[in-house]
């Protein structure tokens, strides 16, 4: 489903960020992408969806190298990728309803598809009573639920999530991580970077770890140490 | 994309009243522009007015020998038509002169009570091209034994004519001017607008809009605020010529001031037309080049 061959990222300030890296995540895998700070997670994650161009290498995504993807079909690539943010990038001004629909607009979707189609994913993150809230009215649990029913509304193969639990509480986050083992089982890849040791300990998935740029471990059922 | 046209005019709407400040500003810069252009367009139509009622007054009249025959008439108006410049040669007997001129003066006194036979000479009015060529034309016309003087319109013709070529010029580069002047403003402007929805539109492309999806609502938004920019230059414009236009036609009734309501029209349908067209076009360009160097 997504593999990552010789792939370096150097940005314009010249930090080499990623170093050759190789990997390769199956179809419906969860893997956790753990790793210090800086070293170059969101990076990763990122040049999934064509958020950033690898310097050099290649950065395949069912199939299609993304590194050499005309930007027209960018927008399409991105509609089979869902990203979660640890800062949910909800838009403040409009509910709910209207941030996972927004998912579906751009899509051209027609409007009785994405009424139930929003529902449905509302329904599956739990987020059905609150959908006419608007962002500024929701516990961080409950704005990171209505991301995920954003990214999800699409229905695609790929689900990213970004530190998903880096402002949350424990039992929340622990909530959190049980929606994506869900989604997960409904056949979508799931790539989760974070900083949470107990989550990873605990779940027992694939563990990649990154340091300064290069992957220096991977493991299946693996900790958030050695 | 067509499922989406309700969402984007929703959107514009909404994107116009939450930047209500941002859109007014475009909205007046629109009108100013488009006045400023509308009075000049006025101004340009005016004295072409103007120019047009100098130019048939670009004539040199040759007077010939009283005895004349038809004959020789017939051959000077051939030869008149020969000379370098002239475009059109009128012979013009000295009944149509005496009844022209008892047309003009008659009302004032009853001429045939004065002179009882008609004293003035036959003559042909010779049209030139340009202004320059009255004296040149004048000056060979009498080098023509059967032709006794030649005269012109004074000078003044061609100084109001190349004057007013002047303002044209000048006015038809300023209309330009300030055409570029108000799409770059334009555009400024309604960058503020696409600028203060940058997170909008980031999450708008991560979620996987096309540049055209984002580019619509403002789009939108830049017609509507073009169309109501047009309108208010429009109804400035319209109240003030009629105003201006009316009263000066009154006091100076020998001004040739255009007052034909068709080409008025014209005008008021090119401002309403240019506004929509300034601020579609200057919406495109702005989210275009925040969507280039952002996104
Ligand atoms: N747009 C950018 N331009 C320049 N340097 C960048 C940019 N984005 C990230 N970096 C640098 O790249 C390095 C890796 O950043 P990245 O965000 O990928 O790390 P991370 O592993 O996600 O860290 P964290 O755990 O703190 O989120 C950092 O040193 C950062 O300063
Ligand atoms: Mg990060």
């Amino acid at each position: 489903m997504i593999e990552l061959i010789n792939v370096s990222k150097t940005y314009s300030n010249g930090i080499d960020v990623l170093c050759n890296v190789n990997l390769n995540i199956g179809k419906e895998e969860f893997v956790f992408i753990v790793g210090p700070s800086g070293a170059g997670k969101t990076t990763l994650m990122r040049l999934l969806y064509r958020g950033e161009n690898p310097s050099s290498g290649k950065v395949i995504v069912d199939r299609v190298n993304v590194a050499e993807l005309d930007a027209e079909q960018v927008p399409y690539l991105r509609r089979n990728i869902g990203v979660v943010f640890q800062d949910y990038k909800l838009l403040p001004k409009r509910t709910v309803f209207e941030n996972v629909a927004f998912a579906l607009r751009v899509t051209g979707a027609p409007r009785s598809t994405i009424r139930r189609k929003v529902m449905q994913s509302l329904e599956l993150v739990g987020m059905l009573r609150r959908a006419s809230a608007f962002p500024d009215e929701l516990s961080g649990g409950e704005k990171q639920r209505a991301c995920i029913a954003r990214a999800i509304v699409n229905n695609p193969p790929i689900l990213l999530a970004d530190e998903p639990t880096g402002n949350l509480d424990p039992t929340t986050s622990w909530d959190i991580i049980q929606l994506l083992e869900k989604i997960n089982k409904r056949n979508t890849t799931v790539l989760v970077a974070t900083h949470n040791k107990s989550i990873v300990d605990d779940m027992k998935r694939r563990v990649v770890a990154l340091e300064n740029g290069r992957i220096v471990r991977d493991q299946q059922l693996g900790g958030y140490n050695v | 994309m067509f499922s989406n046209i309700e969402f984007f005019i929703v959107e514009a709407f909404r994107s116009f009243k939450r930047g209500a400040l941002m859109s007014l500003v475009a909205v007046g810069t629109i009108t100013v522009s488009l006045v400023l252009f509308g009075i000049f367009l006025l101004l340009v139509i005016n004295l072409g007015n103007v120019v047009g009622d100098v130019s048939s007054r670009l004539d040199v009249v040759a007077y010939v020998d009283k005895d004349i025959s038809l004959k020789e008439a017939g051959a000077l108006q051939i030869e008149l038509a020969k000379l370098q410049g002239v475009t059109k040669v009128r012979y013009i007997s000295n009944d149509e002169s005496w009844k022209e001129f008892r047309k003009d003066f008659g009302a004032k006194l009853d001429l045939n009570e004065v002179v009882r036979y008609n004293p003035l000479p036959h003559s042909f009015m010779l049209t030139v091209r340009t202004p320059e060529l009255l004296s040149t034309v004048a000056d060979e016309v009498v080098k023509n034994d059967l032709v006794v003087e030649a005269s012109y319109s004074d000078k003044m013709v061609a100084k109001i004519k190349s004057l007013v070529d002047a303002v044209r010029i000048g006015g038809a580069a300023l209309v330009i001017l300030i055409s570029i002047a108000t799409l770059l403003i334009v555009v400024n402007t309604i960058r503020l607008t696409v600028l203060a929805r940058e997170t909008d539109i980031s999450i708008m492309k991560l979620v996987g809009a096309t540049n055209t999806f984002v580019k619509f609502p403002f789009i939108i938004e830049g017609i509507i605020i073009g169309v109501i920019g047009g309108v208010s230059a429009f109804l400035i414009l319209k109240l003030a010529y009629d105003a201006v236009a009316m009263r000066l036609a009154l006091a100076l009734p020998f001004l040739p001031i255009m007052t034909d309501q068709g080409l008025l029209l014209v005008v008021y349908v090119v401002m309403i037309f240019g506004g929509t067209a300034l601020g579609m076009l200057g919406a495109y360009i702005s989210v275009s080049k925040v969507l280039k160097q952002k996104f």
